[in-house]
């Protein structure tokens, strides 16, 4: 009896426990909820989002202009190998195929679904320009592939076949986005697909032109005049002017430091904010001593700013021995907009303080201010509260005008309405409505010996100038096949004679002096005293004068950088090379 | 073997088959003797004796009691005893302290007789055959034992001012491995049984207290009554697929019989860290070799300390100067111009981190006796450590309270009540400058030449970012975790007690809570000028975490004896048990004021919250079946059918079958060995096969996990989800199959006893990633059944019991040694061309590859003659080498220092130089009594092992790793320089440790190898038992005093070195708040020793 009550009880529990062995999550989603609704698309495409450089103020630490603490070990004679390569990650793609294999419920309106799938496949063909950017030739995969699909063991596809598609994809996303606007430029829209568009084409463009080893010039006008049309798409839109606010002498860094991006201006940015506690490094990279790469211009950069009545700097005869109190004197705004000089003044516990060029950080004297705030506060760590613009309608201008120039066909009109207007927020006030005649021979002997065109120098010019430290600049050295500007030294200011303190803003208080051996006593309080000899205990001083005891100073020129022509794409790395040979190495690696 | 893929109701249907053909056999014999107890009942019948010892006289003051009826007598001074009873067939059990249990059965009195029942006692020998071990629902004698069982009993856990049950069980079994990751007092490891378990899905012991799954860092250690560990799959099979790995089982004490005992037991102890590290604090000297370090290293002169101090050839100068001219440290000076401070400080910050020592507490109290149909037992115990920082201490609080009960209902039926309730809490500091472990943070910004406070008493910036947060007191975690389990059970018997029906129903509700609050921390640079670190995260975060756990079990067994020969018992059972977890999470910053603690004061739009949910069932049917013949053939067969929740329908259920035998040699008749020589022998035999059902719920769904984007996109920070996991292709359970094979020996008269068992475990068809596919699959590889695993190894336990007289007083004394190893290699795992970037088949769990270290290069001809080290190696910013640079040995004489094509067949100039697994794991204890003094010492080491300090490793590498860490102080002097060029260390240089991929230090190589093997003296102990004449005036029973010492000293072959590394400690950076990091080997809370006395009084 008491057994039957026992038994009657297990059976209970015993069928009770089958029914608890079917648990379903509940804290996470299915694919049916994410692929069901709008919101979950978006849910799901907010993911797409972090493959954008959040900073990218910190990408130019490889350029020709900024002379870093060391030297990249990818342009370093023998440094470099398939084995330090990097960049082959293919995740972002599978996230982006798996969305584009599953938005297809029927429940969701055509629009929506469209327009999801225009940005699917606008972070699509970033990345693929990235990979093609970096790699050259790469495979094209347009679906979630298999564990098993041999398509993962296939060779690289054709440079050509990849880039055709990128531009299928982004032809797909200027039509399909909604063409409304994000006012807080944080997101994807359609202006910024065209942007994308206008920047990959003249990429690839240029790329084609120049890089006559591919065989594929045929079809470089094609891109570029792409890459026109996307930008005129914009120009004609009429929703976007260069930034003005902020005042001469202001409105070009405004557009840098502006906690919220300055939407008369900028198209995408990447969006800080203290309340959001979303902030990033800029202060930190380009002030730290340790932190970030010491980055500071180069003297044979700093040149090519002109003069403020447009004349070229370079043309005054002394410009090599003119002072750096002097040099940055009447000048392109940018310029002190971009680099320490005059007057320019920190915050120190919300005091203004002097802040001439500060030799515990830079090494040629010309140092970034570009991205950083005043505030000595957000130096000592990621405290920067200032939206990093990722886009700008300065750049859509700027690739119009080169596409334009490159296609031979820019006119004086729209010479004005892209360089000029650029340079007129410069202070400049002669150039700005017609064409270019003269080359300038600084620029061919110091930068591009082979280009006669003045009209396509001054807009390299005005690339350079413009877009410094945007993270631009080691694509359009690829572009231009112009490698060899890595090599080029790494100059600073010039200093007249050793042992002499130099008053760098004119405030009466003296900076900096150089020295040999011994440092002067009694040292002069104030200043930093930096030595400049040869050797240091036995070692290589890789700071020095460039005629011993005068002369520019250089940095790090005991180290060489080379470049060859294999540099123009990194190497396969050799683990992923290991794994799938078929990829094959690119050439010289 | 494997049987599995049955649809669970089939499965179900055979599990309660084979119970209800158990019951329809014996339900009519059962009801007929159950009603035979209750309807005869006329004279009186009794049973009565005497209760002699070995020699004949009686021995007054014996318990003597009846199965099943709790009602029990005690011998008078004669030694005589009777108890009335009803007619009936009866078992009578005599216990007396020192004297083996003695148990009479199948005692039949009729009607008005008396049965005289005369016993005689033997003393307790050194025999442990006798004990009774626990195994999987049920007991059983050692002596027929067939499995692989090892247990202790609370002797082990005795006198030690434990924080939590886990530290004393370290090293007490021989290989019952659990590693404690640093010494928090909140540390709750995990228990590895034999070693490494399966590279796929992972997993560990069950743990199992009073038969539920269970956390043992929240019990109480003065509850314990055993610890048992069931080490191969026929000792563990009984418990279905979690047991896959063995089980612990921990049982907790019952109350005693008799009258009631009151038991208050104390300790106080003083800890403090076994190791602290020995660095440089001369600030000078450290900024000076910090200069060079970084010039080196980083390739130019440094300009800052890391972020928080200013640097330049001219404050070295001064500091030098100052050094030289014997001017005091600990100067703050402030720069006329610019207001800033500037340093000449020589701080210890480790001095300021830790205090000197820090004291622990702990009262017990228990209280327990019976009536004649009831019984029990309560205890509760305080535990308090102190914080071993010495700003915002974090402090360590454990109470537990247990009651448990139970009432005879009937003769044949007890019900059982146990239950507990226990809340640990815990505070842990935290920094808000960067995040992370203290300790990181001293080696970022920890500088010798800062100070903690300026002048004017704000704290310096360095000290913002380290200890001074501590300071200020305000930012951390506290923990709370509270456990409340009820566990309600009958016991009822059958047939003259030979069929046995048990079940029990337990709910347990844990709560694991956790309060996080960092606020801003105010620092000074310059005078009168406050600025803050964590401004970024001023926030609360509260985290509320359920579990609500029930479990059901129902378990029939049947004993008998046939012919005196034949011994079966059959055993049959029931388990269910199911676990849900429920999440709630909140966090937000804009705190109104410092000192807030609730989410309503907190202000800002930075908010984030959090879900989570699990929940999984589990249900299985089992049954075991025992056989013995003549006491000398011994077999035992274990099934159980177990379904689980957490994989797809159509592969729920398993059958896990295993067998055990043993033989009993020395009761052979053709064995003539004298039981003076060899007392017993035994020789046993597994062999099992389980699933592994360690796994996570919804492994085999497609989840998409939503969170926070770290990005602000139209203005907010929205939810986000990506891609799921790619799914396998069909999968099957892991199965893990172990063979073992075992010897039982007692020797000497039994004074020496020896176990012995040699395993392998096979563990096949790990759920391992796949071969690593091409990088344009763009996904983890999922994972599949693709691997296979061995692990070999064995354990030891020698024992030596034996007293004499010294004095004419008895000295006995004991040693206990074991001894056990393993190892595992991979033997089947898909990777045909054996990249060293994964797993490959011939593997050993553990083998380090690294270069061979020929030595520091000599001078530039040297350079230039050996094989070129770059580009796969980087000694300097320029990739230059230098003089005093690592020369790494050019094995494949290709004239390049590389990694071949990373294969096995062609590793370059690698080969495996070592292993970082634990070998020759052993145990050591001694212990001794005399006239009322007792003594006892435990020794724990590892015979082999080896060690590469990981990347991060400011304890080891110093400035080799970051610049501006600090400097063990073997490092001075120790370095290369064109004068000492025989130094340990290669010339200075910083980061040449802080990367594995192409610095110098960084990748593993011969020279800096380190052999951790060690011994470690874990417990001391020295006691004193009261004379009874004192203590009999406050009228207690018992009481003793002792002192107690937990790892007081150690030897390891790594303290040639250095002793400011704890070899215990040197695993990766605090995984507390970074589990499954892999770098900072030894930022850890340190582990302590301590020094204790306590008392203990039984009234």
């Amino acid at each position: 009896m008491k057994l039957n009550y026992l038994y009657a009880v297990l059976m209970i529990l015993g069928f009770a426990a089958c029914q608890k062995l079917d648990q379903e999550p509940k804290s996470t989603a299915n694919r049916s909820a994410v692929f069901g609704s709008e919101a979950g698309l978006q849910l799901y495409a907010n993911s797409f989002y972090t493959m954008l450089p959040g900073n990218a103020t910190t990408l130019d630490a490889m350029s020709d202009y900024l002379a870093v603490k060391s030297v990249p070990s990818f342009i370093q004679e023998g440094a470099f190998a398939p084995s330090l390569s990097s960049g082959w990650s293919w995740s972002e793609l599978r996230n982006i195929n798996y969305f584009l294999a599953n938005c297809n419920n029927p429940a969701i309106s055509l629009d929506a679904r469209k327009h999801y799938t225009g940005l699917a496949r606008f972070f699509r063909a970033y990345f693929y320009f990235e990979k093609v950017k970096r790699f050259g030739d790469v495979p094209w995969i347009g679906k979630p592939l298999d564990v098993s699909d041999s398509a993962l063991y296939n060779g690289r596809d054709s440079r050509k076949l990849v880039m055709d598609s990128v531009l299928a994809d982004i032809d797909y996303a200027t039509a399909n986005l909604r063409p409304n606007l994000d006012a807080t430029r944080s997101t994807v829209t359609r202006d910024v697909a065209f942007a994308l568009k206008s920047r990959i084409c003249l990429f690839e463009g240029t790329f084609r032109k120049y890089h006559t080893q591919l065989n594929l010039q045929a079809t470089a006008a094609d891109w570029l005049n792409n890459a026109a049309a996307a930008s005129k798409v914009l120009m004609d839109k009429g929703s976007y002017t260069i930034n003005t606010a902020g005042g001469l002498g202001n409105s070009y860094r405004l557009v840098f430091t502006n906690p919220t991006p300055v939407a008369t201006e900028v198209l995408l940015a990447s969006i800080c904010d203290l309340t959001l506690n979303v902030l990033n490094d800029a202060n930190w990279w380009w002030t730290s001593g340790t932190y970030g790469a010491k980055a500071s211009f180069t003297r044979t950069f700093i040149n090519t700013y002109l003069n403020l009545d447009g004349s070229s700097f370079t043309s005054n005869p002394n410009y090599k021995t003119t002072l750096f109190k002097d040099e940055v004197k009447n000048r392109d705004l940018r310029l002190k907009q971009t680099i320490r000089s005059g007057n320019y003044k920190r915050i120190s516990g919300g005091v203004q303080v002097a802040a001439p060029p500060l030799f515990s950080y830079t090494f040629t004297g010309y140092q970034p201010i570009k991205w950083t705030l005043d505030d000595m506060y957000y130096d000592a760590g990621a405290l920067n509260i200032n939206s990093i613009a990722m886009i700008r309608y300065a750049e859509v201008l700027l690739n119009y005008a080169e596409a334009k120039a490159e296609l031979g066909t820019l006119t004086s009109a729209e010479w004005a309405a892209t360089i000029g207007v650029l340079r007129a927020r410069g202070g400049i006030t002669a150039g700005l409505t017609t064409l270019p005649t003269v080359a300038d021979p600084y620029l061919i002997a110091n930068y591009f010996p082979d280009i006669t065109s003045p009209v396509i120098l001054e807009v390299r010019r005005e690339r350079g100038i413009e877009l410094c430290a945007e993270g631009l600049r080691f694509s359009d050295i690829l572009r231009w096949k112009r490698g060899p500007l890595m090599e080029m030294e790494w100059n600073g200011f010039y200093v007249p004679s050793l042992n002499t303190p130099m008053d760098l803003n004119e405030d009466g208080v003296l900076d900096v002096a150089f020295y040999q051996g011994t440092r002067p006593t009694p040292a002069v309080a104030g200043v930093t005293y930096v030595d400049v000899s040869s050797t240091i205990s036995g070692k290589v001083n890789s700071q020095k004068l460039k005629d011993g005891t005068s002369g520019e100073l250089t940095w790090m020129n005991e180290i060489s950088r080379k470049w060859n022509d294999k540099q123009y794409f990194y190497p396969i790395p050799q683990n992923d090379l290991l794994v799938n040979p078929k990829l094959g190495q690119n050439p010289g690696w | 073997m494997k049987l599995f893929l049955m649809h669970h109701k089939k499965a179900f249907f055979i599990g309660t088959f084979i119970f209800i053909q158990a019951l329809i056999t014996f339900l009519p014999q059962s009801v007929y003797a159950g009603l035979s107890f209750n309807y005869q009942q006329t004279i009186p019948s009794k049973i009565s004796g005497k209760v002699l010892d070995e020699n004949g006289t009686p021995l007054p003051g014996a318990n003597i009691i009846i199965e099943g009826l709790t009602q029990g007598v005690r011998s008078g001074s004669d030694g005589s005893y009777t108890i009335s009873v009803e007619p009936g067939t009866y078992n009578l059990v005599v216990s007396f302290i020192s004297y083996k249990t003695q148990k009479v059965s199948g005692i039949i009195v009729g009607a008005g007789q008396t049965s005289i029942q005369n016993i005689k006692m033997l003393p307790e020998s050194a025999t442990i055959l006798n004990e009774v071990v626990v195994v999987g629902y049920g007991t059983q004698k050692k002596e027929n034992l067939t499995g692989a069982v090892d247990q202790v009993t609370a002797k082990a856990l005795e006198n030690r001012p434990l924080p939590n049950l886990t530290l004393g069980l370290q090293g007490v079994l021989p290989n019952l491995n659990i590693r404690i990751l640093d010494g928090k007092p909140n540390q709750a490891p995990t228990y590895n049984i034999r070693g490494t378990t399966s590279i796929g899905q992972g997993g560990s012991a069950l743990i199992l207290i009073d038969g539920v799954e269970g956390d043992p860092s929240l019990l109480n250690p003065n509850d314990v009554q055993t610890v048992t560990m069931l080490k191969d799959a026929a000792a563990a099979s009984i418990y279905g697929a979690r047991a896959v790995f063995g089980v612990v089982l921990i049982t907790t004490k019952k109350s005693v019989s008799g009258k009631t005992s009151v038991t208050y037991s104390t300790n106080y102890a003083s800890k403090a860290p076994v190791a602290r590290p020995d660095f440089v604090t001369d600030g000078y000297l450290w900024s000076k070799m910090f200069a060079e370090a970084f010039v080196n290293g980083d390739g130019s002169f440094p300009q800052n300390i890391n972020k928080t101090q200013k640097f330049s050839q001219a404050y070295l100068n001064e500091f030098k100067k100052r050094s030289e001219s014997g001017a005091p440290y600990n100067q703050v000076e402030i720069d006329p111009v610019t207001g800033e401070y500037t340093y000449y400080g020589s701080t210890d910050f480790y001095k300021e981190l830790y205090k000197n020592s820090n004291a622990a507490i702990e009262h017990n109290l228990s209280v327990s006796g019976s009536g004649e149909k009831t019984s029990f037992l309560v205890s509760g115990r305080v535990q308090k450590q102190d914080g071993l920082f010495r700003y915002n201490s974090d402090d360590y609080d454990m109470k537990n309270f247990r009651a448990r009960g139970t009432v005879q209902i009937f003769p044949w039926l007890k019900i059982d009540n146990n239950a507990d309730f226990s809340v640990m809490t815990y505070f842990n500091p935290l920094n808000v400058g960067e995040g992370g472990g203290i300790w990181r943070n001293i080696g970022d910004e920890g500088h010798p030449g800062s100070v903690m406070f300026n002048p004017d008493g704000t704290l310096s910036f360095s000290a913002a970012y380290t200890v001074g947060d501590f300071w200020y007191g305000k930012n951390g975690i506290a923990t709370s975790r509270q456990v409340f389990r009820n566990t309600t059970g009958f016991t009822s018997n059958f047939f003259s007690n030979k069929l046995h029906v048990n079940g029990d129903f337990t709910f347990r509700n844990t709560n694991n809570n956790t309060e996080q609050k960092r606020v801003q921390v105010p620092y000074s640079t310059s005078l009168g000028v406050i600025n803050y670190v964590g401004t970024t995260t001023n926030d609360l975060g509260i985290d509320r975490r359920e579990t609500q756990y029930l479990a059901n079990n129902l378990v029939a067994d049947y004993e008998d004896k046939f012919n005196d020969k034949h011994y079966v018992k059959f055993m049959v059972g029931y388990n269910y048990e199911q676990s849900k977890y429920k999440r709630l999470a909140a966090q937000r910053n804009g705190l109104i004021f410092d000192d807030a603690s609730d989410l309503n004061l907190a202000l800002g739009q930075a908010i984030t919250t959090g879900g989570g949910y699990e929940m999984w069932a589990i249900f299985g049917g089992f049954s075991r079946l025992n056989y013995s013949f003549k006491d000398r053939y011994l077999v035992e067969i274990n099934g159980r059918y177990d379904g689980s929740s957490k994989f797809p329908s159509n592969q729920r259920f398993g059958f896990f079958p295993s067998f055990s035998a043993g033989w009993r040699v020395s009761k052979e008749s053709f064995w003539k060995v004298k039981p003076s020589i060899i007392s017993d022998l035994k020789i046993r035999a597994s062999y099992g096969s389980l699933g592994n059902g360690n796994i996570n719920s919804y492994a085999f769904q497609e989840n998409f996990g939503i969170s926070q984007s770290a990005l602000i996109l139209g203005g907010v920070r929205p939810q986000r989800t990506s891609q799921p996991a790619v799914l396998p292709n069909g999968i099957t359970w892991e199965t893990s199959t172990t063979t073992n094979l075992g010897i039982d020996l007692s020797m000497l008269s039994d004074k020496l006893t020896f176990t012995g068992d040699a395993y392998v475990r096979n563990t096949t068809d790990m759920f391992t990633v796949g071969l690593t596919a091409p990088a344009v699959f763009g996904a983890t590889v999922p994972k599949g059944n693709y691997a296979d695993l061995e692990t070999r190894g064995w354990e030891l336990t020698l024992n030596w019991k034996d007293k004499f007289n010294i004095k004419s007083k008895p000295f006995s004394y004991g040693i206990r040694l074991t001894l056990a190893d393993n190892s595992s290699k991979i033997t089947r795992y898909n990777n045909p061309d054996k990249l060293l970037s994964d797993y490959y088949e011939g593997q050993t769990i553990g083998e380090i590859w690294g270069y061979t270290t020929a030595g520091f290069f000599k001078d530039q001809a040297d350079i230039d003659a050996s094989a070129k080290q770059g580009p796969q190696m980087r000694a300097s910013p320029t990739n230059i080498w230098y003089p005093g640079d690592i020369k790494l040995e050019d094995l494949n004489k290709d004239g390049f220092i590389n990694i071949g094509t990373n294969r096995v067949s062609n590793p370059g100039d690698r080969k495996i130089i070592g292993n970082s697994a634990a070998h020759y794991i052993y145990g050591i204890n001694l212990n001794a009594d005399w006239n009322g003094f007792f003594f006892s010492t435990f020794f724990q080491g590892v015979g082999k092992q080896d060690w590469y300090p990981s990347t991060e490793s400011e304890i080891f590498w110093g400035q080799y790793n970051r610049p501006y860490n600090n400097i063990p102080k073997w490092h001075v002097g120790n370095m290369w320089t064109p004068e000492n060029t025989n130094a340990y260390f290669p010339r200075t240089m910083s980061r040449a440790a802080s990367s594995n991929t192409n610095r110098t230090l960084g990748i593993a190589q011969t020279k800096y190898l380190q052999n951790v093997a060690f011994i470690r003296m874990k417990n001391l102990q020295i006691g004193y038992n009261l004379p009874k004449k004192w203590i009999s005036k406050v009228k207690a029973n018992n009481a003793k005093i002792y002192f107690s010492g937990e790892n007081l000293w150690t030897y390891s072959p790594l303290y040639k070195l250095t002793t400011g590394i704890d070899v215990e400690n040197t695993g990766p950076s605090d995984q507390v708040f970074n589990p499954g990091g892999n770098s900072g080997d030894g930022y850890n809370y340190p582990m302590l020793k301590s020094f204790s006395f306590g008392l203990n009084i039984t009234f």
